[in-house]
């Protein structure tokens, strides 16, 4: 097979992946000749410089870009500071790559540190998080000193004298101690569900968000009753990231071929990490009811199954109950692999996220925003993006998913309707302008400057 | 607005310039939230008004882009977590236009939610599919590049600002004014005598088109005022 070349990257196709045993074709539909072994990328591409704001006017237009420059008048001058625990992978870090740079592009003098601490901390802090999230856990007052201690570590260690001083996540919680009697405003950005958190963690957790001056949530119904005020932030993509951006349509259809998705039948896709949370299998057994009625082909996009052995898991899972069906087509994916996903939520007719459990779900945003009808599991924070049969359908069951599938692949015209309002709502709400937005509302607002 | 007779002033010149400005808006989550339509109702009653207003006026806003089957946070609520199609249909049916003040926009609310449960008292206490979460808006005006001194230059702004300033100048001018009207009606008014123009603008139904189209609407009706 020749190497592919991307929009922007001319790298060679290597790795082979080892999905799909295909051997039972159906003859009564024309197909392409799918190849057996469809291969990926193998090395990560170089990281792409952030945009500058001027380049988002063409996607949300000039008055918007403009606002954002008014807004950060009242605030030129003013500090920040950012605080996370990673430097990079994880959501978090990616949004400090592309909020940063675009806060010191508009004046407001914006600085990132991260948190330093040895594998005890990680170990407990990750313990915290899943804690946090629901997750069954015993407190011990060993794993309380090892927090309280490296948090004291990096108290010493980062200045904190900015205007504002932004915490992301429980990690770096306790760092309000070092909060000084000043006009300095402390804001937590909480990125994690705290719905429904173990009691004991956010006992000992709580005291020190009770210090500052505000919290952010990603969903109302992550938060908690607090003394301090809350503000709703909602998570956001990137229109000009490589998942995101406009593509050639050549680079489209290039992939399809590569991957064996035969473009002149409907395509329904799901991309997630093979994830149980995810309901893959779900998905397949709503394939097989849909397909009784309409002809079409599934492709489940993913990864984690590499160095996660329950992703593994799942994707054994998933090829069995997929068995020898040619028309369900997986691809465990590397995660560099940004691109090729565009370009497989572009060539699909309708994208599927049945989640079962889920944050926000932003790969639901990322569907919104290719204008494609979606179909969703009601859970976290998708009811917040799919408002049902207006920006997309919700459901509850591999049976209703099933339905929508039958149901969309046979209306087109109010699937694209759908696909229509999805993007205009992921425009006014989702993307990383009305981020930009947020934050230098909320510096306003902490600031008096209102 | 009144509809007294005044001396039109010279048409297209007006006496002061308008300026457009538009409005940013932060979501605060509240601690009301609603489980259930007894809970609803409690919460209407208790929320503040910026609740109100967020799940009215400026919900209108950000889902502007739908034509149909929204127009409030509370109707689509009761019709898809509750399934109770005919007071959603009772909610949707009122038009924020009508009210100059939020707490008679509570009001209403509270009493169609009433009368809803006094008809189906079944009802009151069922569980929800989904809880309803009342938000509220912090509002940040921001002055924008445009400003018009003739019509001309008031339709060229119109045609130049976001539909944000829109919904600032024709939807929520209300609240401010204390009026049934709006920023664009008042300045065509009386600033440039234009009864007829300014009649026209505020019998534009925000409810069945978008933002957008709205927008197009009032540049519409401005531009046959140049003529």
């Amino acid at each position: 097979m020749e190497p592919v070349e991307s929009q922007t990257r001319n790298e060679t196709v290597a790795a082979e992946f080892t999905s799909e045993s295909v051997e039972t074709p159906v003859p009564s539909m024309p197909r392409v000749e799918r190849r057996r072994k469809p291969r990926a990328w193998e090395t990560p591409p170089a990281p792409v410089p952030p945009p500058h704001l001027d380049d988002y006017r063409k996607i949300v237009g000039e008055p918007e870009i403009d606002e954002l420059r008014f807004l950060a008048r009242e605030l030129r001058g003013k500090t920040v500071k950012m605080v996370n625990s990673t430097a990079v992978g994880g959501g978090v870090a990616e949004m400090l790559n592309q909020m940063v740079p675009l806060l010191n592009e508009v004046e407001v003098k914006t600085h990132w540190d991260v948190i330093t601490g040895g594998n005890d901390f990680f170990e407990v802090t990750k313990a915290f998080h899943n804690a946090l999230q629901g997750s069954e856990y015993r407190l011990t007052p060993q794993a309380q000193d090892i927090f309280l201690m490296n948090n004291e570590q990096n108290r010493q260690r980062i200045q904190f004298s900015e205007d504002f001083i932004v915490i992301h996540d429980p990690q770096p919680a306790p760092l309000v101690g070092a909060r000084k009697e000043s006009p300095q405003r402390w804001i937590w950005r909480c990125h994690i569900d705290l719905s429904n958190p173990n009691p004991e963690v956010w006992g000992f957790l709580r005291p020190q968000i009770d210090k500052y001056d505000a919290a952010i949530f990603s969903s109302q119904s992550f938060a908690r009753q607090l003394p301090i005020p809350q503000y709703l932030f909602y998570p956001c993509i990137d229109p000009l990231s490589e998942k995101n951006k406009e593509i050639d349509e050549n680079f489209v259809q290039q992939v399809c071929d590569e991957f064996g998705v035969d473009r002149s039948r409907p395509i329904v896709t799901q991309v997630s990490r093979f994830d149980r949370a995810k309901d893959p299998v779900g998905v397949i057994q709503a394939f097989k009811q849909a397909r009784k009625y309409v002809d079409f082909q599934l492709v489940m996009a993913g990864g984690g199954a590499t160095d996660d052995p329950e992703g593994a898991a799942v994707l054994r899972e998933v090829r069995e109950a997929a068995g020898d069906d040619r028309d369900i087509i997986i691809l465990d994916l590397p995660p560099w692999c940004a691109l090729e996903i565009n370009a497989l939520q572009r060539a699909s007719t309708i994208i599927v996220q049945k989640s079962v459990k889920e944050g926000f779900g932003l790969t639901v945003t990322e569907a919104l925003w290719k204008g494609k009808p979606t179909i969703a599991g009601a859970v976290g924070g998708i009811p917040n993006q799919i408002i049902h049969k207006l920006t997309g359908v919700l459901v509850h069951s591999v049976e209703g998913c099933a339905y929508q599938m039958r149901y969309l692949l046979t209306h087109p015209d109010f699937a694209k309707q759908l696909g229509e309002n999805g993007r205009a709502h992921v425009k006014e709400n989702f993307l990383m302008t009305t981020n930009v937005r947020r934050w230098l509302l909320l510096l306003r607002i902490l600031s008096g400057t209102k | 607005m009144t509809t007294a007779a005044v001396t039109p002033i010279r048409p297209h010149t007006p006496v002061k310039a308008f300026y457009f400005n538009t409005s940013a808006h932060l979501l605060r989550i509240t601690r009301q939230k609603a489980a259930s339509m007894f809970e609803f109702l409690e919460a209407l009653r208790e929320c503040p008004d910026g609740s109100i207003f967020q799940h009215t006026f400026r919900t209108l806003q950000e889902h502007h882009f739908i034509r149909e089957g929204f127009s409030n946070d509370f109707a689509q609520w009761a019709l898809s977590a509750c399934n109770e199609p005919g007071l959603a249909e009772a909610l949707a049916t009122v038009d924020v236009r009508e009210f100059t003040a939020v707490g008679d926009l509570r009001a209403r609310f509270i009493e169609i939610v009433e009368e809803f449960l006094t008809r189906n008292p079944a009802a009151v206490n069922r569980p929800a599919r989904e809880t309803f979460y009342f938000c509220a808006s912090d509002i940040v005006v921001i002055p924008t590049n445009q400003v018009a001194h003739t019509l001309q230059e008031f339709a060229e702004g119109l045609r130049r600002v976001s539909v944000h300033s829109i919904q600032h100048h024709f939807i929520e001018a209300r609240l401010r004014l204390k009026l049934m009207s709006n920023d664009f009606s008042q300045w065509l008014y009386e600033d440039l005598g234009l009864t007829e123009a300014a009649r026209q603008l505020n019998r534009i139904d925000i409810y069945t088109v978008t933002l957008d189209d709205v927008k197009n609407q009032i540049i519409r009706i401005v531009e046959r005022a140049l003529v």
